[in-house]
């Protein structure tokens, strides 16, 4: 009996403790759908309201009227983002095949540049980058903005990479060497395949960070035509002392929007993609 | 003949692998280290944003970058208050997101649901989760501060934790724990689900309780996914720089001012590019030392 009453405590204990972390982990998502449906008025109402009073789409339609400098920063942001998985995924695969597949002594010299290479702090390389891409007329440019974002993508993804070529057997690329296929027919026509949920998961991660990137925007693009999403609404939306809160709760609505469709839609491919290559280190 | 062809062989495999290789290296080698050793070298010079305007070469300065730091007050307090957050953010991260994958792995109702749905703070853009917390952190009508007022029954009405300077950086480690932990969880989780049933199975017959099950068996055997997910956890907080630049800016009074703030507003807001790059060589030698330090720390356990 005893036991019995400590266990049902324990379970209850359990799932207050699930409420509370999700809670914590939902409520906010919640709290900025509903302030985007307010007025401002209703918005700075306090004690605040949990429901909106009167449901408005007033901060939408604002958005898409007068505010939609907000698309420039948009359309600017999905320009670099799909350009960084691009370029990342093609120069990752090719090296995480090269560092899973060829066994040349230099491999663990490579390993240990590209984990050092993901400590630096992003601050020091643009102190110096700042003058680099002056020099060579890159700055304020998006192909300098595209590669400095793509560096710091390379490191972790090829690493996940050369994990997920891990995870496959090299006996079906020996069978297609024998059959005297070459060595880029192998790499392209036979591993691809195998790997492709694995470059599926490497391509949307490295989009999902190339959209959060602020840092590299915020000191290597100075026109506000050429501004991503990031810097964009903060340099815009939230450089004046009143706030329409309605309005950055819109904006913070629709910068998410596009991140969890493809977080949902690929969730299968994300999941297992992160997990192994965490999990392989 | 033979012999030939295999060396052949191997050129070959050297070749392609360079060939391979040839973009990352190039890419990494210009953009980060290139840049990271010259931060480095200009650190010990006198490099404005006025040198770079009129095109005039860094000079050396005799250290003077390094020694202005150590003249500074705010130099001390900045590193510490980095380790703390630093500290703070990485061991709160790993115990809640230990709990929460620890329930989502004991046959929870709809778990499944729930670790799909937990991962949506992940995917927000860290600026636009700054921007969510603050508004729920807003000094006078945000949620926050309501909650306060309610749950101290009234004894605190005018809680703003962005404005207080002793809060102020507990605030941002809310907003970093919201955005870090469905990570820490997933990965957790997945670990969890790598301990073989068996293992655990044997260990309750011979009669140990949860808690011996947990800290003899299941952690030890998880070790090397948790050394990644804190290993993650500790570059990623002390790179922390766009949740606190957007929350507070540093302030108030410079009580939320970590290197990361320190050194973007010396190179980029005071425009002092030498002095800028000097904070970020000692935050780098930090924290090489850090997870030097932990690597060595995780190494002596797997002895023991």
């Amino acid at each position: 009996m005893n036991t019995k009453s400590a266990a049902r405590w324990a379970k209850a204990g359990k799932y207050l403790l699930l409420f509370l972390i999700l809670l914590f982990l939902l409520f906010p998502l919640y709290w900025m759908l509903i302030t985007s449906f307010k007025t401002n008025l209703e918005s700075y109402m306090y004690p605040p309201t949990f429901w909106p009073k009167d449901f408005t789409t007033q901060s939408y339609i604002s958005l898409f009227t007068e505010n939609n400098q907000f698309f420039v920063y948009y359309k600017n942001n999905f320009i670099v983002s799909a350009l960084v998985a691009a370029i990342t995924l093609i120069i990752s695969f090719m090296a995480g095949y090269a560092l899973s597949r060829l066994h040349v002594k230099f491999n663990p010299v490579l390993v240990a540049l590209l984990t050092a290479s993901q400590m630096f702090p992003v601050v020091s390389r643009l102190i110096s980058l700042y003058s680099i891409l002056r020099t060579v007329k890159l700055i304020n440019t998006v192909p300098g903005l595209v590669l400095a974002v793509t560096a710091s993508q390379i490191p972790f993804c090829t690493m996940l990479m050369s994990s997920f070529f891990d995870g496959i057997p090299v006996s079906i690329e020996d069978a297609a060497n024998v059959d005297g296929a070459g060595r880029f027919r192998t790499m392209f026509s036979i591993a691809f395949p195998l790997v492709k949920g694995g470059a599926l998961a490497v391509g949307i991660y490295s989009f999902l960070m190339a959209w959060d990137d602020f840092l590299h925007a915020a000191i290597l693009i100075q026109s506000d035509e050429l501004r991503t999403l990031s810097v964009g609404i903060s340099a815009r939306y939230l450089g004046e002392l009143s706030y329409d809160w309605s309005l950055v709760n819109t904006i913070s609505i629709i910068g998410i929007l596009p991140m969890l469709l493809l977080f949902f839609f690929f969730q299968k491919y994300m999941v297992k993609g992160l997990v192994a290559g965490a999990v392989k280190g | 003949m033979e012999r030939q062809l295999r060396f052949n062989k191997k050129t070959g495999d050297r070749l392609f692998w360079l060939l391979l290789i040839l973009p990352a290296l190039i890419i990494i080698t210009t953009f980060i280290l290139i840049p990271i050793a010259d931060s480095v070298r200009m650190s010990f010079t006198e490099y404005k944003m006025k040198n770079i305007l009129r095109g005039t070469p860094a000079t050396w300065n005799h250290f003077e970058n390094y020694a202005k730091l150590l003249r500074n007050k705010q130099f001390l307090p900045t590193i510490g208050r980095t380790f703390g957050f630093v500290v703070g953010v990485v061991l709160a991260q790993f115990l809640l997101g230990m709990i929460f994958a620890l329930i989502l792995n004991s046959n929870v109702r709809g778990a499944r649901l729930i670790r799909s749905v937990m991962m949506m703070p992940w995917v927000v853009p860290t600026v636009i989760s700054a921007l969510i917390w603050l508004w729920i952190f807003q000094s006078q009508y945000g949620l926050f501060k309501y909650l306060v007022s309610v749950f101290s029954l009234g004894a605190v009405n005018d809680f703003g934790i962005l404005n207080d300077t002793s809060w102020a950086l507990v605030g941002i480690g809310i907003a970093a724990l919201w955005k870090q932990i469905p990570l820490t969880t997933l990965l957790l989780l997945a670990g969890l689900q790598n301990v073989p049933d068996d293992m655990i199975e044997a260990a309750t017959i011979d009669g140990a309780g949860y808690f011996t099950r947990l800290f003899k068996i299941v952690m030890p055997y998880m070790r090397s996914v948790i050394q990644v997910v804190l290993t993650m956890a500790i570059i990623e907080n002390f790179k922390q720089f766009p949740l606190i630049w957007t929350m507070t800016g540093g302030g108030p009074s410079n009580s939320t001012t970590t290197l990361a703030i320190m050194s973007y507003r010396e190179a980029f807001v005071s425009q002092n590019l030498g002095s800028g790059a000097a904070v970020t060589t000692i935050w780098m030698l930090l924290m090489i030392v850090v997870v030097w330090v932990f690597r060595k720390l995780m190494k002596r356990q797997e002895i023991d």
